[in-house]
């Protein structure tokens, strides 16, 4: 059934596109205008007046950020605590969330209650830094992903996510004597790939774009992640610095400012490449967050 | 078998929760000071005279976030509901929530590259069409901060909540639209009587959330992040809240205990306002978290 358009839907249809076409220039163009900046020389781009297009093309602002051994440590710091984090923190919340989620566990409701108690609740940044101090893990690269490695809020959600699975499934499997393991790895885990996904994409996310603690709980230099520098850029970049840096800079025509960009569109890219694939988990794994609150 | 697997898991569970339950009873007892304090820390917070401004910047900047960005994610779920071209929906949508998993670093940066004084491109851009002369100072004047923190906020996350409205949206009964065309109503009126409707146990629950986590910024954002990133000395009045407090005065003053009590404090008011909302909520419509 096709009906003709009456005078309504055309007004409506018009200031509908003309919203979601602003909404999505507001949304890509500062991402566009970042990109742009890293293709131009920084000194021309802080002449200002570019919009569209790059005005003096160059490579110079990448080729400065892969010689700098800083940026690429930087870099390296954060890909590792983003795979190893991400890493860890799936496999302890999805354990503990499978055995939290049997019916038959002892206790299984004060730990519900010990987890929703620590979840709204917390001691506080500084009570945090005392036990992470006297847990050695300060100026470590555990700092970046032991204190992540349970995260509640994913446990509720892939508790929930359990509690769905029939119990049937591995009954059957045990029935046949199946071991316990057995039945974690070829029934359990083959079902529950969105939950895992969904979990990943988050932790994963969350550790990549993460800074605070490399600001605070590391002072080792070599231990500091990209967005770390980004930060430390952005707050430099209120202050004029005068320092060897920027006499080395200042040979070329990269500024602090294209190299900031430069690792922002750095930091973007690897989040824009797995994007697509895990898109149709987490709008799923998102509801199933939300319902359960 | 099963007894060994689930307690084989309790270990890892216990040490975790250890630290977490250590984290406050360390933050209550000062065991630092190796002395009980008592309340002195909290009144020396509550006589501090940084203490009504934090107070003000927490409220201000949480009531703003709810008021401006709640509503928007909704809206926009109408909106693109009432699109009826699948792909460019699709596509809207998918751009519209990327900032999400945009680093505030990152977004703090994009906000350097357009509002800056000296470099910002929108400065650059008005003053290349003659409409100020001066270039404004977005990023430092305190009055700026408010405005600046809100925007940047909804620029960030209005998309990713829309993912919850459009989805109560699909699951209204297409059947009702249809009925109410034949019946003759108009498309403004459809989305009156059967869209808004419709959206209202997802809005209930948003709220709550929202509420809930006021004090961090509700839905929206982190106001601690915002606050450390888009904050600095200039616009400090506007810019500072109770978490960044402790967190400066706790980690560059090593003042732990004082810091400690800040925070314990933000965390009793945001566990006070869960439990409100919920209740309110639950009077209210009969549905709540818990």
């Amino acid at each position: 059934m096709r009906r003709r358009k009456t005078m309504e839907d055309r007004v409506l249809d018009t200031i509908i596109s003309i919203i979601l076409i602003i909404v999505v220039f507001v949304t890509l163009y500062p991402f566009y205008y970042i990109l742009l900046i890293t293709f131009n020389a920084g000194t021309d781009t802080a002449s200002g007046g570019m919009y569209l297009w790059p005005r003096q093309f160059t490579f110079g602002n990448y080729l400065y950020f892969l010689e700098d051994p800083k940026w690429i440590s930087a870099f390296g710091i954060s890909l590792l605590r983003t795979i190893v984090g991400t890493f860890l923190g799936v496999l302890f919340t999805g354990l503990v969330a499978y055995g939290l989620a049997k019916r038959d566990l002892i206790f299984r409701k004060s730990y519900f209650t010990i987890v929703v108690i620590a979840m709204n609740f917390s001691g506080g940044i500084i009570a945090f830094y005392i036990v992470l101090k006297s847990l050695g893990l300060i100026n470590t690269f555990g700092v970046y992903v032991i204190p992540g490695m349970l995260n509640l809020f994913f446990l509720l959600i892939a508790i929930s996510f359990f509690t769905d699975i029939p119990e049937e499934l591995g009954e059957s499997a045990r029935i046949d004597g199946a071991s316990e393991v057995r039945i974690f790895a070829k029934i359990i885990l083959p079902v529950s790939m969105p939950l895992l996904a969904t979990i990943s994409l988050f932790i994963g996310s969350g550790q990549w774009n993460a800074w605070l603690d490399s600001a605070y709980f590391v002072q080792d230099e070599g231990l500091r992640t990209l967005t770390y520098r980004m930060m430390q850029v952005i707050n430099q970049s209120m202050v004029p610095s005068g320092d060897a840096q920027a006499a080395a800079m200042s040979r070329s025509s990269v500024t602090p400012f294209s190299v900031q960009a430069t690792a922002m569109v750095v930091s973007i890219v690897p989040i824009l490449g797995v994007y697509p694939f895990l898109q149709k988990y987490f709008v799923s794994g998102m509801m199933l967050g939300s319902v359960k609150g | 078998m099963l007894f060994l697997l689930v307690f084989s898991y309790i270990p890892m569970f216990g040490i975790i929760i250890a630290f977490k339950n250590y984290k406050i009873s360390t933050g209550i007892d000062g065991i630092f000071s190796s002395s009980w304090a008592g309340l002195s820390h909290f009144k020396e917070l509550i006589n501090d005279y940084n203490f009504p401004m934090l107070v003000r910047n927490t409220l201000v900047l949480s009531l703003l976030k709810i008021v401006f960005s709640y509503p928007i994610p909704i809206l926009f779920a109408i909106l693109l509901s009432e699109v009826r071209h699948v792909f460019v929906k699709r596509f809207v949508q998918t751009v519209s929530y990327l900032p999400h998993f945009i680093s505030w670093v990152v977004v703090t940066g994009i906000s350097y590259a357009f509002f800056s004084s000296s470099f910002g491109i929108v400065n650059d851009f008005l003053q290349s069409i003659h409409l100020i002369k001066e270039p404004l100072s977005i990023l430092t004047d305190p009055d700026a901060f408010w405005g600046l923190a809100v925007s940047t906020a909804i620029w960030k996350e209005a998309g990713w909540w829309t993912i919850i409205f459009l989805a109560a949206l699909a699951g209204i009964d297409p059947s009702l639209y249809e009925a109410a065309e034949m019946d003759g109503a108009s498309r403004l009126k459809r989305i009156i009587h059967i869209t808004l409707p419709g959206l209202k146990g997802a809005s209930i629950v948003v709220l709550i959330l929202t509420i809930g986590s006021m004090l961090g910024g509700g839905l929206v954002g982190s106001n601690f992040e915002q606050s450390m990133l888009l904050g600095n000395t200039i616009n400090s009045e506007k810019s500072q809240i109770i978490q960044t407090y402790a967190f400066t005065i706790g980690l560059a003053q090593g003042r732990f205990s004082f810091a400690t009590a800040i925070d314990l404090m933000q965390s009793l008011i945001s566990v006070f306002l869960i439990f409100t909302s919920n209740a309110i909520a639950k009077r209210v419509s009969g549905t709540g978290l818990f």
